[in-house]
């Protein structure tokens, strides 16, 4: 299935997008030139009268970007579809709230070290982390993501959820 | 005027703005209205302020600022960059309601030089009303609404023209056209220099403190406005010109939001001051023009809408919308009768009819445009029962 989305500029207003999905539905989100943002929803495509319009400002409408595009939760059908890189993959992996890992550095778990997977950002609120460095430590509520390939995943996830860290010898400085 | 007569005034400003947001209208007809009644028109009790130098110098600068914003958005990238559709719309669009307007103009003064002022009068929709009907109605997704915008850059283009002249035309042919000639040297000249103005303007304005920001901006609108008056062109030509010279600028968004405050309360003091200067008495003379106007007005833009929206593949409801999106008039038509006001070539009588037409006119239209924008679609399902 192709999704089409359209784009029409609206001159004196902003920019109008326009994308028609798979279940009969028609969205529109005009980009006003001030930075608002207003979703628009039809039920059907053939539908003049819009059923809902959201108006977002321009931080709620980044947030709201964020969720949909998967930043926060990936959704299965995403993870399946990160496999088709071939042997490497790159997974968004929650942190269990019980993990042994939280409050460890990356240098003291040593992931890929042990695992062979690196960590490359680490997602958390406020705000995320790219280009996570050695000292980054790990805190409840974290996401990872991380690159590696699909055999080490097993190892990196027992890993992440059963330790063991503490009687891991500090890498001597 | 006084503190209190101020006071007064934009107290009322503020309150019938208020009254007319609540019912979905735009608050250019608002602030005329307050104008009317303030003013030394009847009813005499409520006669608080009188035009003096005072209100009119408010006025010229609430004419500058609008302009001044025109041109920071000036149209002309944008419209080359528009699509064929654009061009048959408003090409269809000027043909039926210049002709009209022309029309009504001839009925009114003659073959004269106010006709052709009055003409344009009658062409332009009002850019701001169309645009807030369009947002408050939930009309910005619709298939047609790119084609309603298309066409009032068009007009935007257009008027930009005409306001060259509008303050300094007429007299002789000869006369007029050399001023023609003056305003068009005057767009170039500003335009070229534009070009090679923009990097020296970013660096200075880069290594302004904030208040100094502020001054320099004004200090140039200014300037380009008194520049363009001494020629003898109207300041509203420099004012424009300004602004496209701050459009390239990498600190057209900061200016903006610094000059927005200064354009609505010095747009709404305009308004305001227009509604002043009318001379009710006129009634008696531009009543039935103004009537003859509003219903050419809409047999054009319904007309002239529904067949560009036909032309260019739209279906009927849809062009039905267009044409109804067209009809309100506002801040073009009010500034047109004002610049002509200044122009020393035009009678006291046609000032006088001018005026009191284009304040009643855009009371008319203004409100009845947004009203059938608010109704297109229920009209639409009626008239055409089968979408084709």
């Amino acid at each position: 299935m192709t999704t089409e989305l359209r784009e029409t500029r609206l001159p004196g207003v902003g920019v109008k997008y326009t994308l028609l999905c798979g279940h009969g539905q028609r969205l529109a989100i005009i980009l006003h030139n001030d930075g608002t943002r207003e979703l628009y929803v039809f039920e059907r495509p053939t539908d003049e009268e819009p059923s809902a319009v959201v108006e977002l400002d321009d931080d709620e409408a980044r947030q709201l970007g964020a969720v949909l595009g998967g930043a926060y939760e990936r959704p299965k059908i995403v993870e399946e579809l990160e496999m088709a890189l071939g042997e490497l993959a790159i997974e968004w992996i929650p942190v269990p709230a019980d993990s042994p890992a939280i409050g460890k550095s990356l240098a003291e778990a040593a992931f890929r070290a042990r695992t062979g997977i690196t960590i490359i950002a680490i997602l958390r609120e406020p705000e995320p982390v790219t280009g996570a460095q050695p000292d980054d430590v790990i805190q409840e509520g974290d996401t990872l993501v991380t690159v590696g390939k699909l055999g080490q995943y097993a190892a990196f996830r027992r890993l992440l959820a059963e330790g063991p860290f503490g009687d891991q010898p500090r890498s001597p400085k | 005027m006084t503190l209190t007569q101020l006071a007064v005034t934009v107290a009322l400003l503020g309150a019938l703005g208020l009254v007319a947001s609540r019912f979905g209208l735009s608050a250019i007809p608002a602030y005329l209205l307050a104008g009317l009644l303030l003013g030394p028109n009847e009813p005499e009790f409520l006669t608080v302020v009188r035009p003096s130098e005072v209100t009119e110098f408010v006025a010229e600068l609430g004419v500058i600022f609008l302009l001044f914003f025109l041109g920071l958005e000036f149209p002309l990238v944008r419209f080359l960059r528009a699509g064929r559709h654009v061009m048959i719309g408003g090409a269809i669009d000027l043909a039926a309601n210049a002709a009209f307007g022309l029309a009504v103009g001839i009925a009114a003064f003659g073959l004269s030089f106010g006709a052709l002022v009055l003409a344009a009068a009658v062409y332009v929709t009002s850019s701001a009303v169309t645009i807030k009907g369009l947002t408050d109605f939930r009309r910005l997704a619709d298939d047609e609404t790119g084609l309603v915008l298309g066409i009032l850059l068009f007009e935007d283009l257009v008027i930009a023209l005409v306001l060259g002249f509008a303050a300094t035309g007429g007299g002789t042919a000869a006369g007029t056209l050399s001023i023609g000639a003056k305003a068009v040297a005057f767009v170039l000249g500003s335009l070229l220099v534009a070009r090679w103005l923009t990097r020296l303007v970013d660096r200075v304005l880069d290594g302004l403190p904030r208040e100094f920001f502020l001054l320099f901006v004004f200090g140039l609108l200014i300037g380009m406005s008194a520049t363009s008056a001494a020629l003898g062109l109207s300041e509203a030509i420099g004012a424009l010109m300004a602004g496209v010279v701050f459009a390239d600028t990498a600190a057209r968004m900061e200016i903006e939001e610094r000059f927005f405050s200064f354009r609505d309360l010095f747009g709404a003091l305009f308004f305001f001051v227009f509604g002043l200067t009318i001379e009710l008495d006129a009634i008696d003379t531009v009543g039935w023009i103004v009537a003859l106007a509003v219903v050419l007005t809409l047999v054009g833009k319904l007309g002239g809408g529904f067949a560009a929206g036909r032309i260019t593949g739209l279906t009927s409801r849809q062009s039905l919308n267009v044409g109804a999106a067209l009809v309100a008039h506002g801040e073009f038509t009010i500034i047109l009768a004002q610049l002509a006001r200044g122009n020393p070539k035009l009678s006291g009588e046609v000032k006088r009819d001018l005026m009191a037409f284009a304040g009643l006119y855009v009371l008319a239209t203004a409100t009845l445009g947004v009203v059938l924008m608010k109704e297109s679609r229920r009209i639409g399902r009626l008239l055409f029962p089968v979408t084709t």
